[in-house]
């Protein structure tokens, strides 16, 4: 991690408040450096969801572009008591209605889950456990594939993103009770897709 | 074992891992998992999936990401000209009309003498007057929404080209 990158995490990312100020008031200067550094620190988490969410590759892409466009021009609607990553699912996920509305087809049930599955470079693992480890991440891509995908988006955003379960709310714009009641036949279904996977 | 012990187990195992489950439930659920294999192997399939979960990443091409920031940056210092533009445009708009409101009287005695001079019907130097006030304003919102549809077709031009 560069200094840079350290100095964007540790000033935006300390006390939440803090956080969202900064970030708000960058966004109201639209501030390109600031923008960079969002980019860089979100880049994986919101392409990932943006993958999961269409199935597919270049429409993922396309979108990734679209949010952080949408993020610059509507900038100055972004409150600092909100976090930041909250509002970037929410505009990303509305692109995402948006292209679906648009060609009239529904959010990704399948598709390029291939992509998935890639273990990220963390550490020193044995070539075992990378062995281990991509082959666990092919069989949850290939099984989130399956998934319909409002229980994929939920469990995404819970579970890799760690949204609150009112932050996810606020996200899909759906009561508390749906979120909770997707996950849980979200987790079911996942885990009797695994446990089938397995067999 | 009462059979509906593992239904109950097995919602308070997924129910820990959506919303948190209370102390006593936690207690519970412990218990029942050290004396049911199934209900235990069902816990760690859990886990197991999500740790699969957790742990699954994706390949992002560099070249996206510095696609993105170079047309954010590119975007973004296209707005901020034109908010400077537009700026410079408000300020002078808001000059016009406070002088237009300070020379208001004054223009009405000179239209009404001009009228009197060469024998106009009220009504005639009374719309010139009107007409006179009112042609900077129309002129003003005719460049502001110049402006705007300018903007707007940069943008489109932006977007199309850093496709």
């Amino acid at each position: 991690m560069d200094a840079a990158v350290c100095w964007f995490v540790n000033s935006v990312t300390s006390p939440m408040e803090h956080e969202g100020q900064a970030i708000a008031r960058g966004l109201r200067r639209r501030d390109p450096d600031l923008l960079d550094r969002l980019i860089e620190h979100y880049q994986y988490r919101l392409f990932r969801y943006l993958l999961l969410l269409t199935g597919n590759k270049e429409t993922a892409e396309d979108l990734f572009q679209e949010t952080w466009m949408r993020v610059l021009e509507c900038g100055r609607q972004f409150d600092s008591r909100w976090k930041f990553g909250t509002w970037l699912f929410t505009i990303a996920r509305n692109l995402v209605i948006d292209v679906r509305r648009r060609r009239h087809a529904p959010l990704a049930d399948a598709g390029d889950t291939e992509a998935l599955g890639e273990v990220p470079a963390t550490g020193e693992p044995s070539a075992f456990d990378l062995l281990a480890r991509r082959e666990a991440g092919a069989r949850v891509a290939a099984a989130l594939a399956r998934l319909p995908a409002t229980y994929r988006e939920v469990l995404v955003l819970r579970f890799q993103e760690d949204l609150a379960l009112e932050e996810i709310a606020a996200v899909v714009d759906a009561p508390l009770s749906t979120v909770k009641s997707r996950l849980y036949r979200g987790l079911d279904t996942l885990r009797q897709l695994l446990e089938g996977g397995r067999a | 074992m009462s059979d509906d012990v593992h239904p109950r187990a097995e919602h308070l195992i997924t129910a820990a891992r959506v919303e948190g489950i209370s102390p006593a439930e936690r207690e519970w659920l412990d218990a029942h998992l050290e004396s049911c294999a199934r209900c235990a192997e069902r816990a760690a399939a859990l886990e197991r999936a999500l740790a699969s979960l957790r742990s699954l990443s994706i390949p992002l091409d560099p070249a996206l990401v510095s696609a993105t920031q170079l047309r954010v940056r590119l975007r973004a210092q296209g707005l901020q000209e034109q908010e400077s533009r537009m700026r410079g445009l408000w300020v002078s708009c808001a000059l016009s009309w406070f002088l237009g409101a300070l020379s208001a009287p004054l223009l009405w005695r000179g239209f009404e003498w001009v009228g009197r001079r060469i024998a106009l019907p009220d009504l005639a130097w009374q719309t010139a007057f009107l007409f006179w006030w009112l042609v900077p304003g129309a002129a003003v919102g005719a460049v502001f929404a110049w402006q705007r549809a300018r903007g707007s077709s940069d943008n489109g031009h932006a977007a199309t080209q850093s496709r």
